[in-house]
């Protein structure tokens, strides 16, 4: 149709062209800096020296907290992003119904997103401190408990509310996105669905779910990238204290090349991550391709 | 209209509403709040239960009990037996007589003595007596109990009716907690030696409640050792007004099921909002207290007993405006960026056909996947070669780039829902591809352009991984590492790092509620998140 747009050949590549560069750049490039470094001796200096092979990896794979940290970051993907969307959904669900104040409640539930995750964890490692932390503060005043209670008394407890604090700020992602799913149902379905003497639960199976399968899978997909990604929390609330028994993957590879110059296993891990994630953005790709085909 | 069968209905109704009431009343009068006062302690010497020691100490105990009940106290005599095993192996007994009085209050009893619980029980009563005289008025004015029949005054009443009723409800719980805060924490707090502030008030109060004013300087003594206990028969008030309510709701909208639905719905976004909220309250109110308020356990109020404003001007002297303005920057910067690059890529993508349109999607998608921070390593090494380790234009780069897939991906599909039409008339008038762009696609666009904008720029705001790598130099530092300073290792200044925090999130929050609408739209088509 825009026959007289493409004057020339090579005109829509040179628009393409500005973001291209910035996306190769700062994007494929430490992409290839990553790969390269993980075949490659580094020095406890620094220095980078020649190639290793697979060497880096073996470092990594030998670590004390390897499997710890594998371990962690599994349990925090799944408990985080699996909460986080079975909460949003029934939060979307809550926010689609007609009522006073609804778009107040969607203003609110919006902070945690907006919020800084580094905010969001500070306020949270206050809340629960044992010694003067506001949650027993309030519980104590309200007269729920007799005595402060030591909140984060076991690093599994401290790497339990770290989860939880996952999921509060996940949870408004997952509603926003299942919420723009439901608003596009046709009101219609519901009502045939009624005719065919379908309850509360016929029509969550049979009309809702099919038809916000596919932005629950989009966010689910994200949330999973995003939440594997994820680094604020736990490095401000634990630091993955003790021995990196809270770290998850990303905050471990942090340590090891900022704070244990073990540079070449941590860029082995980089490259780890890396492929998990290939592999996730590939199920996203194929999803969003198919959703792109159909329209 | 009126049927027979409508009016038994009404009838029930009534019948209901006024069992409810009087239930309500009746609780409200039963000593549902204890207090327990040592008058007096006898301790026998080492003895054993039954021998004439015993016997001896328990008659001298009862005698004063005796002397007690003549002058009118009901009091209740305790004994408590401590076992132990002395150094010939035998064992013994020490045994404790503890002589109690038990002061029984009722809820009518707190109205007027000036405790928070006080007023708000007389705004209960008030609540209950509205909520009834309502639903009476409205069941009386029109028989029927189908809302369709309803004439609009009776409609009126009873929709107030069930307002009243559920305020009433919210109020016993609070009520009970502010019982247990004004007597259980502070009297621990008075034996605990903690309690400074209100000291006298308190004592007046207490006194009044429970002696008539008759102890006055021997208050604090009779105090210590005070025991509260609230009656669990106080929480039958909630089902009491429950039958209030759903006798004004059944006379309101007959049908009791869709409202109890309802009432379900609105207590569950409550509590959704509430939860959601707190972290914030927390930061609101930790920002304004002072240091040593931050680090109380004992801290008794929801709010700074000072709001200490200085605390603000504390931040500027250490450098938050600095801060501030670093992200400003960081963040306006990389916005630009994204979007002088992402609008031609868009453009292109919307109303371009050419070979490998496809895979410039799937590169930009995939650029997506991966936060800046799996790549850590890679950038600082990429930042060191290009000179751009520790500067604001780096952050601005970096932030741009990874979220050029964000802004291309929601700026394609504004183009592509824009029709062609107006650009192919702009470019038959004689413009050229910039000009259709510039002077007709872009303000069309501009909803959409200013969703992208604001996303980015609030994803750039936040970011936190990136800069703590790569910005050495205290200078240079956005605000979400500058809050940092604030938490050394041995010393965290609560109060600078909320007071700071909040700076932060006020404007970015504000700014998100702006284009939450617009993001739902573009979100399971783009996918975006911070």
């Amino acid at each position: 149709m825009n026959t007289r747009l493409n004057r020339n050949k090579w005109e829509p590549y040179l628009w393409l062209l500005p973001s291209m560069l910035l996306i190769a750049v700062f994007v494929v490039f430490p992409i290839l800096i990553v790969f390269k470094l993980s075949f490659s001796y580094i020095s406890q200096g620094g220095v980078i020296g020649g190639f290793i092979g697979f060497q880096n990896y073996v470092d990594a794979v030998k670590l004390p907290a390897f499997k710890t940290v594998m371990l962690n970051t599994m349990w925090w993907v799944i408990s985080v992003v699996g909460l986080s969307t079975l909460l949003g959904f029934i939060i979307a669900m809550v926010l689609n119904q007609k009522f006073r104040g609804r778009k107040i409640a969607r203003s609110i539930l919006v902070f945690p997103w907006a919020t800084s995750l580094v905010i969001q964890a500070s306020v949270w490692n206050y809340i629960i401190k044992y010694e003067y932390g506001n949650l027993n503060n309030v519980l104590l005043n309200l007269g729920i408990i007799q005595q402060a209670i030591n909140w984060r008394s076991s690093y599994q407890i401290e790497f339990i509310w770290e989860c939880a604090v996952g999921i509060f700020v996940t949870v408004p992602f997952v509603t926003f996105c299942v919420l723009s799913g439901l608003q596009s149902i046709d009101g219609s379905l519901y009502e045939a669905a009624t005719m065919d003497g379908a309850g509360f639960w016929g029509k969550l199976r049979h009309v809702t779910l099919p038809m916000v399968r596919p932005s629950l899978t989009v966010s689910t997909v994200l949330n999973i990238i995003y939440v594997f990604n994820s680094f604020p929390i736990v490095y401000t609330m634990t630091k993955g204290a003790p021995a990196h028994k809270t770290d998850t993957m990303i905050t471990y590879l942090y340590m090891l090349s900022f704070y244990e110059r073990k540079k070449g296993p941590a860029t082995a891990l980089s490259v780890i991550g890396f492929l998990i994630l290939c592999v996730c953005a590939g199920v996203y790709m194929i999803g969003v391709m198919r959703k792109e085909d159909e329209q | 209209m009126r049927s027979p069968e409508m009016k038994s209905q009404n009838r029930r109704a009534l019948l209901f509403l006024l069992l409810g009431l009087a239930l309500a009343l009746i609780l409200m009068s039963l000593p549902l709040f204890s207090f327990e006062a040592q008058v007096y302690t006898k301790k026998s010497a080492n003895t054993f239960v039954g021998d004439e020691k015993y016997v001896a100490a328990k008659a001298e105990a009862e005698a004063v009990a005796e002397e007690y009940r003549a002058q009118g106290f009901s009091v209740s005599l305790s004994e408590d037996v401590l076992e132990r095993v002395n150094s010939k192996g035998k064992t013994t007994s020490l045994v404790t007589f503890t002589l109690s009085q038990s002061y029984g209050k009722n809820l009518f009893s707190l109205l007027g003595q000036g405790f928070a619980a006080s007023k708000l029980t007389a705004a209960l009563l008030l609540c209950l007596g509205l909520s009834a005289a309502l639903a009476a008025a409205g069941l009386v004015g029109s028989g029927d109990l189908l809302p369709r029949y309803l004439d609009g005054r009776s409609r009126a009443l009873r929709g107030a009716a069930c307002v009243t009723a559920l305020l009433a409800l919210l109020l016993v719980p609070v009520i009970l907690m502010m019982n247990t805060y004004a007597f259980s924490r502070q009297m621990g707090l008075h034996n605990a030696g903690l309690l400074e502030e209100g000291r006298a008030l308190f004592f007046s109060r207490m006194d009044r409640l429970l002696f008539d004013g008759q102890m006055g300087e021997n208050i604090e003594q009779v105090l210590s050792g005070l025991k509260y206990h609230c009656s669990g028969l106080a929480w039958l008030l909630l089902p009491a007004i429950c039958i209030i309510l759903l006798s004004a709701i059944q006379i309101r909208f007959g049908a009791i099921k869709g409202t109890l639905l309802r009432g379900l719905l609105y207590f569950f976004v409550v509590v959704v909002c509430l939860v959601t909220l707190y972290p914030y309250y927390v930061m609101l109110i930790t920002a304004f207290r002072s240091n040593a308020e931050t680090l109380d356990m004992y801290f008794l109020h929801m709010f700074p007993t000072k709001w200490i404003w200085s605390n603000l001007t504390d931040i500027v002297r250490r450098g938050v405006p600095r801060y501030l303005l670093n992200s400003l920057f960081v963040a306006g910067g990389a916005t630009a960026i994204a979007m002088l690059c992402g609008i031609p890529a868009a453009y292109a993508m919307a109303r371009m056909q050419f070979k490998g349109k496809k895979a410039f999607l799937g590169f930009v998608i995939m650029s997506q996947m991966f936060s800046p921070v799996v790549l850590l390593i890679g950038i600082s090494q990429l930042m060191n070669t290009l000179h751009l380790n520790d500067s604001i234009v780096g952050l601005m780069l970096i932030n741009a780039a990874f979220n050029q897939a964000f802004a291309v991906w929601l700026l394609r599909g504004t183009f592509v829902s824009i029709s062609p039409e107006m650009e192919q008339a702009a470019l038959i008038d004689g413009c050229g591809t910039m000009g259709a762009l510039t002077r007709v696609l872009i303000p069309m666009a501009a909803p959409g352009i200013v969703t992208a904008l604001i996303f980015v720029f609030i994803n750039a705001w936040n970011e936190y991984t990136i800069s703590t790598v790569l910005i050495s130099t205290a200078s240079n530092r956005p605000i979400t590492v500058g809050i940092t300073q604030f938490s050394s290792f041995n010393m965290i200044e609560w109060q600078y790092l909320f007071a700071a925090s909040l700076l932060a999130t006020i404007p970015v929050v504000i700014l998100f509620m702006s284009i939450e609408k617009h993001l739902t739209a573009g979100l399971t088509s783009g996918g975006v998140k911070g």
